[in-house]
């Protein structure tokens, strides 16, 4: 299977990959710090509302 | 072999005539007695009597031709290994002086004194000796003792002198034995069992030497011969030390295309540096002082060293390569993935440490230092594209350096811990087979205080996360976990983390539930820790350990009765059940009731849906209805009187209608016409009959059919009603339906007691878990990217319409 590193978003492969799915130990030692250091957020959207809304295009 | 070169530095030989220079006579040999301490101290002469030390011999001997070349007289060497594990080693020098000693009272000649007495070089004659390498400085007479027998071929001045030695004695006196035209030295000796474990030349060392003796002589040809087996290599390198760095990252991809070349000259010290950057994370130095490898460093190593890094630093600062300008580039960072070759040449070099191989000479620092400097800091001014690569390269470096340093910091600091070395926030569960042994990772710790209550707690450990919440701007919450929480996990895994770490044979659980909210929260949370999970510990999913819980949606009270639903379908489905009991319809003439009428209530929502789906497109469904009860086709469309017909009926029934032109549809070789009706408009074409939404609602219009005309009668618990739609029909169908029903919505998880989580999500026997695979998580890996990305205000509808598509599996 095909991926791509989340790191330095190169295509890697998924099997005998041992740092999957990164493509090499640097990228995924360099993962593993920013969820240490708490780099990675998901954005909250501003007034959190409860309505779904529609997004569907017009067809 | 011309061991003892006179003044030979070709720099400074510009005032000594050629008949001078030539003039290499034996008053340039000094006389130093005591062979026989060498064979009974053979160790600290030549280091070992192990395999080193045996190839130490061949080196010696090859050193004394390279001097000859330093000083401009030889330009080939070969080394040849034979069957009877004797070696030869012969150059086209101008040959050991082959005069009497001077000095000698036992007359002897030269080449005698050189080759049977310690110490007898012209290397120890300050003023005739600037560069050589030699074994630190033992003498090729080492190499006589400890030999079983030695033979020296001397061609000089026309004349052929052969003399042979046994254990470092001569077996008879320097004979000329015959004429020539050529010059140089040839050397065979037999290393003596006597003194060494095993006397076998290994072709691949001895060439590993030879090698580099000629990238750091510069032209110099060097073969070696393997008689035994038949093998030849030739090394010659018109590069040099370049040539040699280009060796060294052979199966790397360099970073820039030619090696960076530094030479200077200070104080009759010459200082030579090639490096290149590959694309690697080591760091490859050769250190070399006259040729010998200086394997420890010394004084030249740290001159590099504190250039490179001070160059570096100086280039990225000035650059704006430096995020905040205020970091550094450390060393380490700055080597990182460099292949380097460092010679000097000086004279009377001073080696320490245990091995005698690091340079000690305080000056060449200094030198060294001063030269790359300047060298460097001009090659990255003037190729600016090779110097950010490598800046970018250093910073990458010192950014993993960093990460390694939080890695670890992670992992060993130690927060709430029980005795056990658990985390306290974990409720762990009695079981010790992981085989057996669920975690649920729980949301919040309110529904982390219902689960640890509602459990079973042999077999389920409960961790509750919450994740943390950091007010970005003003009402922007963003969320992640943090290092404490992701520390907390990983200790309660039991796993370890990292690539040295890890091990999932290690894991404390073979059932890793994900329990989190129903929420744009729960969806946060379950993406941050999906993420985590195939990033960092992706052999849990492969091994299928992990799950998300399936709460419920809804819980559903009639009387006493209680039932939860799962999701919107299910409700649905629980609906029309308890309407079908309640509601008589008349259909196709007959009253229908009962479990019969449960295809036609879906028929009939899926039509009023497809209604709304036009609605919301802004296509009148009103308009759509009118074609499809007054029999609209295609055949319609492609005559103009008929559609012109079907359209002055359409305006008069729908009076606020705007009928448009009809225009050629080409594509159908049919028409066309735009009919706007209020702020709707429907494009009446082939197109719109042939689109799939259209026919559905067609084929659902025609069971609607089944209702007769309006008004539609419906009957419930003996009251009739009469409705002059189908969606008043619906309403009425669920109005009757949810008549004497409590539905709530669970939004969270808190929002059940112990006993409901356990019922409905935690039961081994009745709940559903959803496992995780390797697809599943790549898609969430997509959605954190998309989230994470630089969308300031990311979509909520993204994550709630991507939440997970996994597999459903009952367990």
């Amino acid at each position: 299977m095909r991926i791509t590193c989340p790191m330095c978003k190169k295509i890697t492969t998924w099997e005998e990959n041992p740092w999957r799915p990164f493509c090499s130990e640097r990228c995924k030692l360099l993962d593993l710090g920013a969820w240490a250091s708490e780099e990675y957020r998901i954005a909250g959207k501003k007034e959190e509302s409860e309505d779904e809304t529609d997004n569907t295009k017009d067809t | 072999m011309g061991t003892r070169a006179t003044d030979t530095n070709k720099n400074d030989d510009r005032n000594i005539n050629e008949a001078q220079r030539e003039e290499y006579g034996a008053d340039d040999i000094k006389v130093l007695k005591g062979l026989n301490a060498v064979r009974k101290r053979p160790a600290m002469y030549i280091g070992s009597t192990g395999p080193e030390g045996l190839h130490h011999l061949v080196y010696e001997v090859v050193d004394n031709s390279v001097d000859e070349s330093l000083a401009g007289f030889c330009t080939d060497i070969a080394v040849t290994i034979h069957h009877d594990g004797s070696c030869t080693i012969r150059d086209d020098g101008r040959g050991i002086p082959t005069d009497p000693h001077p000095g000698d009272p036992d007359g002897r000649t030269a080449a005698e004194v050189v080759l049977t007495e310690l110490h007898a070089g012209g290397k120890f004659e300050s003023k005739a000796y600037k560069i050589s390498g030699g074994l630190h400085g033992v003498g090729v007479s080492v190499v006589n003792a400890l030999s079983e027998w030695l033979e020296v071929q001397i061609k000089q001045h026309g004349k052929v002198f052969e003399q042979r030695f046994e254990r470092g004695k001569p077996a008879g006196p320097l004979t000329e034995v015959g004429k020539t035209k050529k010059r140089g030295t040839k050397v065979t000796f037999k290393p003596d069992p006597e003194i060494f474990d095993a006397v076998d030349f290994s072709y691949d060392i001895l060439s590993e030497r030879l090698r580099e003796l000629a990238f750091l002589n510069r032209g110099l040809t060097i073969t070696i011969f393997d008689e035994r087996v038949d093998k030849k290599q030739e090394f010659v390198y018109k590069g040099g030390i370049v040539s040699f760095v280009q060796h060294l990252n052979k199966n790397k991809t360099p970073l820039h295309p030619k090696p960076i070349y530094i030479y200077g000259e200070r104080e009759g010290i010459t200082a030579e540096v090639a490096l290149q950057y590959n694309d690697g994370y080591s760091e490859t130095i050769f250190t070399f002082a006259n040729n010998i490898n200086t394997k420890e460093g010394g004084t030249h190593l740290v001159g590099f060293k504190a250039a490179l890094t001070r160059t570096a630093n100086s280039y990225a600062a000035s650059s704006g390569l430096l995020k905040n300008g205020k970091d550094n580039l450390s060393g380490e960072d700055i080597r990182e993935g460099v292949a380097a070759v460092i010679s000097v040449k000086l004279p009377d070099p001073q080696f320490e440490g245990q091995t005698k191989m690091k340079l000690g000479n305080s000056e060449i620092k200094g030198i060294v230092e001063s030269i790359v400097n300047e060298t460097l800091s001009t090659f990255f001014e003037e190729n600016p594209s090779i110097a950010r690569k490598i800046m970018e390269k250093a910073v990458q470096a010192a950014r993993a350096r960093d990460a390694a340093r939080k890695a670890r910091e992670l992992t060993r600091r130690k927060g709430a811990m029980e005795d056990s070395g658990l985390p306290g926030k974990l409720a762990d569960c009695s079981e010790k087979d992981p085989a057996l042994s669920e975690l649920f990772i729980v949301e919040g710790d309110s529904a982390g205080g219902s689960a640890k209550q509602g459990r079973d707690r042999r077999t389920q450990a409960i961790l509750p996360l919450r994740g943390k919440i950091l007010n970005v701007e003003k009402a922007r919450f963003d969320k992640m976990l943090s290092s404490e929480e992701i520390r907390i996990l990983i200790t309660a895994l039991g796993t370890g983390i990292g690539a040295d770490d890890f091990d999932i044979s290690k894991a404390r659980y073979h059932k890793i539930v994900l329990m989190t909210d129903a929420d744009v929260d729960g969806a946060h949370i379950r993406t941050l820790l999906l993420t985590f999970f195939y990033r960092q510990m992706p052999q849990i999913i492969e091994n299928g350990y992990l799950y998300i819980a399936q709460p419920p949606l809804f819980k559903v009270k009639k009387g006493k009765t209680e039932k939860y639903v799962q999701n919107e379908t299910e409700l649905q489905n629980m609906l029309f059940e308890l309407a079908a009991d309640e509601v008589t319809l008349e259909l196709k003439g007959q009253r229908v009731k009962g479990k019969t009428l449960i295809p036609f209530l879906k028929k009939l929502l899926n039509y009023e849906r497809l209604k709304d789906w036009y609605r919301r497109r802004r296509r009148d469904p009103k308009i759509l209805l009118f074609f499809l009860n007054n029999g609209i086709s295609k055949s319609m469309l492609k005559d103009k009187y008929q559609l012109k017909d079907f359209l002055s009926k359409l305006k008069a029934q729908l009076t606020d209608a705007q009928v448009g032109d009809i225009y050629d549809e080409e594509e159908h070789g049919g028409y066309g016409v735009e009919i706007k009706r209020l702020n709707y408009k429907v494009n009446l074409d082939t197109n719109l009959l042939l689109y799939p939404e259209f026919r559905e609602l067609a084929t659902l219009h025609s069971y609607m059919k089944e209702l007769g005309k309006p008004p539609y009668r419906a009957t419930a618990k003996d009251t009739e009603k009469e409705m002059l739609s189908t969606t008043e029909l619906l309403n009425f169908v669920y109005e009757i339906a949810r008549k004497g029903l409590n539905i709530q919505r669970y939004k969270g998880l808190g929002e059940m007691n112990p006993r409901q989580l356990w019922d409905t999500t935690m039961d081994a026997d009745k709940r559903t878990l959803l496992q995780v695979t390797i697809d599943d998580t790549v898609k969430a890996e997509e959605i954190f990217t998309t989230l994470m990305g630089d969308q300031v205000e990311p979509r909520k509808d993204f994550i709630v319409k991507h939440a997970l598509e996994a597999r459903n599996i009952d367990i």
